[in-house]
């Protein structure tokens, strides 16, 4: 759980003839992560076996089917599994029918498109000649006149009247602009032309048509019958997808499995006579592999483990169930190299407590576990029931803050009979008589997060908390470099700023006893006078772990980086402000419980007073008071929570860089197997 | 320190003075990190543009200046406890 499954690297050696078999039963085992070796002079990368160009040529149909379709692999929940050799007996006369009852009829489908574009292109036409009223056999060109028909921006009867007096100019407006029919001598052609075109002239090129009006018609006509056309087949296709989805999406997954079977070759190096093979195997699953192939070779293909450091191992995270969900939002800043610790775990504990901490409401806690829990059964993606279990876990942990702070929808319980000094005498008031019924007649909250005093806990508890888990951090770091280079390395490197942050940590601490006593000056700076007084037990315990600290600081720092090395000890104050941004595990909820608060103030005040119109705003401002404080508390707190961890705590071990282990094989979700 | 400070005044000025610091502290440390924010997010929103699945990644970039304004808090909460 804590680090990440121990890999073995292992060499596959055989004849060439057997590399199909081996690669069916390496598939089979899926525990094979296969390396990409360098090619040598003897040993080359291979080609993909016989099978692969026929296999992809029908994978690639039967996806583009697929994408037509709009079918997601992802989202489908399979509702049996068909058998192998089904899908072997039936895929060609199944890949023929799809090619006709789905591929040709997203061809004529297609072909049904161009033609509706191409009446809509004629209606384009038609309307604005329609507009003009002058029938089309008259606007054709006659033996001693040329007819000008099309769009223009102004009106050229003045211009044209310069050259001719012998014309007739019709013009209508038309969508801001104008439409017109210019007739004039075959001999003025030309200059006209010439005028026109500074009028803006678009010409139309008039239908052969008899009436505008019968042909917009029969255009409508023939258009209303091929949507008719293209719903018929789209229902035909749709019935296709009812009926063989599930065959189809089996097909494809049987294909892409051919596929990559027959890739194999591709990262494995062969001879003229042998092939060669690197992988990495779980340690626990090495035996397995090696008497598996052994034996289904007959021995010809040797299984043998090879040590080497060059590469990198792929990591395989190795978590329980409820953590495991957690593997998305921790890898998504960087997946941790195999010898170091996995910080899965701890994220998957630290991550909803923070959440928690921050929201610390019951009824947002209650809203986001439903919601969660309602979204689990609508996406069944993995991606997505990961993130949602992370969403239901904090919704629960908020649920329990939210216990202990008091809240629900705001501050909430309050003293009900005494002491209800913040707030909401008005939410409590019609649950007074059902709490005093059941023997509650004062009810406090066990911890007020919204008291002064409180405030100023909670500050100095957050700070702690921040401190603490920084000092983790860095002690996981410490084990991850001793573990890898080595006690020097890792004392210098990590130890430093252990003592450090202890270091730290005894300066907040003894600031914090002086302001809690009101001792002056907080800190005990020797600048000004009676600094003395200052001097506290944290502090006596600060200055010698300080003068060790920078010693080993020294040690460290000094013989890589010379004298200017010493400079980078100000990273200590960037420490400072890492714990500090803890605080805003205090500060975030807060801020939504003053907006809540706020909301309840208004909405329940609008309530309560007058009745009426009243009574319709103030149930709107609660609502969407609250939808938008909901929306503001699941994104805060999630992104705080993320990055208290991304930014604070991460750097402090992780290295990251691993490659995640993906094994040769896959799941099979449509067929057996 | 504080006493010589305020030495010269009476309490409810540097009461007051620490509130309007405390004020200010959170004030101008939002806006500092609404700058430093607006270049980030305005990134972050191409970058969604070009990718939707970026969009987790890129709030949580938009979110890191945020830190400045905690620490604008914590010292306000300093300074309105302290005085």
């Amino acid at each position: 759980m804590i680090k990440p499954e121990k890999m073995g690297k292992i060499s596959i050696i055989g004849p060439r003839d057997y590399l199909p078999l081996v690669s069916e039963v390496l598939y089979e085992i899926n525990a094979v992560h296969i390396g990409s070796p360098a090619e040598e002079e003897y040993f080359k990368v291979g080609i993909p076996l016989e099978k692969a160009s026929e296999t992809s040529r029908s994978l690639v149909l039967l996806r583009s089917y697929l994408a037509h379709l709009k079918i997601d692999s992802e989202k489908v929940i399979p509702t049996r599994k068909f058998r192998v050799d089904e899908v072997e007996r039936e895929i060609q006369s199944k890949m023929d029918e799809f090619q006709r009852e789905i591929g040709e009829k997203i061809e004529k489908q297609r072909k049904l498109t161009e033609t509706v574009k191409s009446l809509d292109e004629e209606l384009r036409l038609i309307e604005p000649l329609k507009a003009l009223g002058i029938p089309p056999r008259l606007l054709k060109d006659y033996k001693n006149i040329r007819c000008f028909v099309g769009l223009f921006t102004a009106d050229p009867s003045e211009k044209i009247r310069d050259v001719t007096s012998d014309f007739e100019a019709i013009m209508k407006g038309y969508k801001k602009e104008l439409v017109g029919a210019v007739f004039v001598r075959r001999e003025f052609e030309e200059e006209v032309f010439g005028i026109l075109q500074d009028y803006g002239f678009r010409e139309i090129s008039v239908p052969d048509i008899e009436d505008y009006d019968s042909r917009v018609r029969e255009i409508e006509n023939e258009k209303a019958s091929i949507e008719d056309e293209r719903k018929r087949i789209e229902s035909e296709i749709e019935e296709v997808k009812t009926r063989e989805m599930e065959f189809m999406l089996a097909m494809e997954e049987y294909l892409s499995i051919e596929l990559d079977k027959s890739e194999l070759p591709l990262k494995a190096l062969v001879s003229k006579y042998a092939f060669f093979i690197v992988g990495f195997v779980p340690e626990k699953r090495y035996g397995e592999v090696k008497s598996e192939i052994e034996s289904k070779t007959q021995g010809k293909v040797a299984v043998e483990r090879i040590e080497d450091i060059e590469e990198e191992p792929p990591t395989l995270l190795n978590n329980p169930p409820i953590i495991r969900n957690f593997e998305g939002v921790s890898t998504m800043f960087a997946v941790p190299k195999q010898w170091e610790v996995d910080p899965t775990a701890i994220m998957a504990i630290a991550f909803p407590i923070f959440f928690g901490m921050m929201l610390g409401d019951i009824g947002y806690g209650l809203l986001i576990t439903i919601l969660a829990l309602a979204l689990k059964k609508a996406f069944k993606t993995e991606g997505m029931q990961q993130l949602l279990s992370v969403a239901l876990y904090s919704g629960i942990i908020s649920i329990i803050f939210g216990i202990i702070y008091g809240e629900c929808f705001g501050p909430f319980v309050r003293g009900v009979e005494v002491n209800h000094q913040h707030v909401v005498e008005h939410l409590p008031h019609f649950l007074w008589p059902v709490l005093n019924a059941i023997g509650i007649h004062e009810v406090h909250p066990i911890f007020d997060r919204i008291e002064a005093v409180n405030v100023v806990l909670l500050l100095v508890l957050t700070l702690l908390l921040g401190a603490s888990k920084i000092t983790f951090g860095f002690a996981i770091g410490f084990y991850n470099v001793l573990k890898h280079h080595g006690l020097k390395d890792a004392i210098l490197e990590k130890g430093t700023w252990i003592i450090g942050m202890i270091m730290l940590t005894s300066v907040i601490l003894g600031f914090i006893y002086n302001q809690a006593n009101g001792v002056k000056p907080p800190i005990p700076i020797p600048i000004a006078e009676g600094w003395q007084a200052g001097v506290n037990e944290f502090y006596i315990v600060a200055l010698p772990l300080a003068l060790i600290g920078f010693i080993m600081f020294i040690a460290a720092e000094v013989p890589k980086m010379g004298v200017v090395g010493l400079v980078l000890g100000v990273e200590i104050l960037t420490w400072l402000g890492q714990i500090m941004s803890y605080a805003r595990l205090l500060a975030i909820g807060l801020s939504s419980v003053y907006i809540a608060f706020v909301m309840n103030f208004i909405g329940i005040g609008l309530l309560g007073s007058k009745g009426g119109i009243f009574l319709v705003i103030g149930a709107i401002v609660l609502i969407f008071g609250h939808t938008v404080n909901l929306i503001l508390g699941i994104l805060d707190p999630g992104l705080q929570s993320l990055r208290l961890h991304y930014v604070e705590f991460f750097p402090k071990f992780l290295e990251g860089g691993g490659k995640l282990f993906e094994p040769f094989g896959r799941k099979r979700r449509f067929i057996e197997g | 320190m504080v006493n010589e400070v305020a030495g010269g005044f009476n309490e409810e000025f540097v009461k007051g003075m620490a509130a309007i610091g405390a004020g200010l502290a959170v004030g101008i440390a939002g806006v500092g990190a609404g700058l430093g924010e607006s270049g980030i997010g305005a990134a972050a929103v191409g970058a969604v543009a070009e990718d939707r699945g970026f969009i987790g990644l890129g709030l949580l970039f938009t979110v890191i200046p945020e830190t400045i304004v905690i620490f604008g808090l914590v010292i306000s909460f300093i300074l309105m406890f302290a005085f």
